[in-house]
């Protein structure tokens, strides 16, 4: 793709209205936050992030950012691709859809159709679903699984409203997945021990190539170290391991920058697992990257998910819970298992 | 190559001239004119939605649309409230009350496309007598061209771009054809421009060695399945820069290519995968 400077215009340059959200109060604190963005009025969100023939990578170069209200569910159950903690009732929320991050292997990029931002300004409704729930039993919901919220925290304000919520129920338990750099968060909500924030982490190498407009492995670290330091329960997850031709030079000396920087014992666990997407989702990655060499790798077809030839993807985790295991108790750390 | 579609000839004339664009001779259903170095082709469609869908189907499955490289561009003329150029973030067709949204992607401030020259437009089906939205463009074509583009385009490489021409009248004759092409002719330069820019916008293709797979493909006498695979050993070779020549070549050295058998095939696949990774 051409890249000269200038082409493209700036992230959220043209923020597309849904008639029902357009008197929504955040739909009004968003909007005023984009004077210089255009505004264009519509009538449903899927008009505009559901066109066909959409390239998401090209998007990702200037995202539009679409706010609408969510009519549907808003809380889903957890896949069976996803790490579930040994919690029984693992849930997920989608009040916003894709991040403004451009990590290469995001599985959001086969999910949606589109490299567009939607925010469901209508969060009291997800609060609602959540509380239907918690009547039948404790919940544990991930809230930052098709996003990153804490990257979309001035535009939003939901980690806030989420750690608020969780505060005011106390059979919920959330988890907030981030690739961000920033420790000003903690600072600004309250404290809650059930409020999880789960780190990504990968060797700065996979992060220049794969994880582009994300935080450094440092900032990552530091920005989690704050985390603990305020108390909150943190993960670190090292999913998706990627394979590059030296990943275990690169790996093992991630986990010397992990115990640097981190007190490990003080991490409420850790999740491990090689990179997985359903095969479904990885037809639009390959089409949308054909010369990436991650998009492109010679994955096998499991049931339905590709993932690496069984002696990569073990020699990879096993590697990796072994570095691990110097760091932290066994207990604490998850594989992936489906 | 840039695909544009212009409705009438009088608006499209100013483009002809100064592309020096050749009429194609041949029997053609709609009047098409093109670049003598391929990089532009532009079909007139006459007025209405039908014929802006039926000529914007011939014009890019003729001369075949590329996704990865051309654009499809609509210039015309419609009615709107003060003069200028606007490029348009939204198409409504009346008729249907459907709207269509071409992405916003590239910035064109520095050719004379700010954002302030945005615009939503309405597709009608005769000319308007008067501006029912005046912050709106009203014209006869668009909703067309984007429903039939979009067969074919992805919505980054459409563009609309529409100059004012009157704001509505009761007396379509009073629209002359001189009016419309003095009117075009004003905003050529920044038309121009735009296309020069983005005629240079081109996104990532694979190429694999065709000869060299077919050839690989007969020699392991792979079934379609495994054809598949080999082929995306090819696009991963490509992708992360390693020799696949080589990697076949060391097998033909080896005697392990060409094979006896199907089985044998899918075996020295698996060890092209292994040498791969």
């Amino acid at each position: 793709m051409s890249s000269a400077k200038g082409l493209y215009n700036f992230p959220f340059s043209h923020i597309y209205v849904e008639e029902k959200a357009a008197d929504h109060d955040l739909t009004k604190k968003i909007l005023s936050r984009y004077s210089k963005s255009a505004i264009i009025p519509i009538a449903h969100y899927k008009d505009v992030f559901n066109r066909p023939r959409q390239s998401f990578s090209i998007q990702k170069g200037s995202p539009s950012l679409i706010l609408a209200k969510n009519t549907g569910n808003s809380v889903f159950k957890g896949a069976p691709v996803c790490q579930d903690f040994g919690y029984d009732h693992f849930y997920y929320t989608s009040c916003v859809r894709n991040c403004i991050y451009d990590c290469e292997y995001c599985f959001l990029r086969g999910m949606y159709g589109s490299g567009n931002v939607v925010v469901f300004v209508n969060q009291e409704d997800s609060f609602s679903e959540v509380e239907a729930l918690l009547k039948n039993h404790p919940v544990y919901l991930c809230v930052s699984y098709d996003t990153d919220l804490i990257a979309l925290e001035n535009l939003t304000g939901f980690v806030r409203s989420w750690t608020e919520f969780t505060m005011a129920h106390p059979d919920l338990t959330i988890e907030i997945r981030t690739k961000s750099f920033r420790k000003d968060i903690y600072e600004k909500i309250p404290y809650c021990d059930r409020v999880i924030f789960a780190y990504t982490i990968s060797p700065q190498e996979i992060i220049d190539r794969y994880e582009k407009k994300t935080a450094s492995l440092s900032e990552r670290l530091s920005a989690a170290s704050c985390a603990m330091e305020k108390g909150f329960p943190v993960r670190l997850c090292f999913d998706p391991l990627i394979y590059i031709p030296n990943w275990k030079d690169i790996y093992t000396s991630m986990c010397s920058d992990v115990k640097k920087h981190i007190d490990t014992h003080q991490l409420k666990d850790i999740s491990v697992g090689s990179f997985r997407i359903s095969a479904e989702y990885f037809k639009k990655l390959r089409k949308d990257f054909p010369i990436s060499p991650l998009c492109q790798f010679p994955y096998e077809n499991h049931g339905g998910v590709m993932e690496y030839p069984e002696p990569v993807r073990n020699d990879m985790e096993n590697t990796l819970i072994t570095l691990l295991q110097n760091l932290i108790s066994k207990d604490k750390i998850y594989q992936t298992d489906f | 190559m840039i695909f544009i579609v212009c409705a009438l000839a009088a608006e499209a004339k100013p483009l002809i001239e100064t592309m020096s664009l050749r009429k194609d001779t041949r029997s053609c259903p709609y009047e098409t004119f093109f670049a003598e170095d391929s990089s532009v082709v532009l079909a007139l469609s006459g007025m209405g939605t039908v014929a802006a869908a039926s000529a914007t189907t011939y014009l890019l499955t003729r001369f075949g649309f590329r996704k990865e490289k051309d654009f499809l561009l609509n210039f015309g003329s419609c009615a709107g409230k003060e003069e200028g150029l606007f490029l348009i973030n939204k198409i409504t067709d009346e008729a249907t009350g459907r709207s269509f949204y071409p992405d916003m992607i590239y910035d064109l401030s520095s050719f004379g496309l700010p954002f302030s020259s945005e615009k939503a437009l309405v597709t009608v089906s005769k000319v308007v007598d008067s501006l029912s939205d005046p912050n709106l463009l009203y014209e006869m074509e668009a909703s067309a061209i984007f429903q039939a583009g979009a067969r074919f385009v992805p919505p980054h490489r459409i563009l609309f771009i529409k100059y004012v021409s009157d704001s509505g009248t009761d007396d379509p004759k009073k629209i002359t054809a001189a009016l419309l092409t003095s009117r075009a002719r004003k905003y050529t330069s920044t038309v121009l421009a735009v296309l020069n820019h983005l005629g240079d916008v081109s996104e990532p293709e694979i190429n694999i060695d065709e000869e060299l797979f077919i050839s690989t493909a007969l020699a392991l006498r792979l079934s379609e399945t495994m054809r598949c695979e080999l082929r995306q050993f090819f696009a991963y070779a490509q992708a992360a820069d390693i020799d696949m020549e080589k990697i076949l070549f060391g097998l033909h050295d080896e005697g392990r290519i060409p094979v006896r058998s199907k089985r044998e095939g899918k075996e020295v696949l698996d060890v092209i995968r292994e040498r791969l990774i």
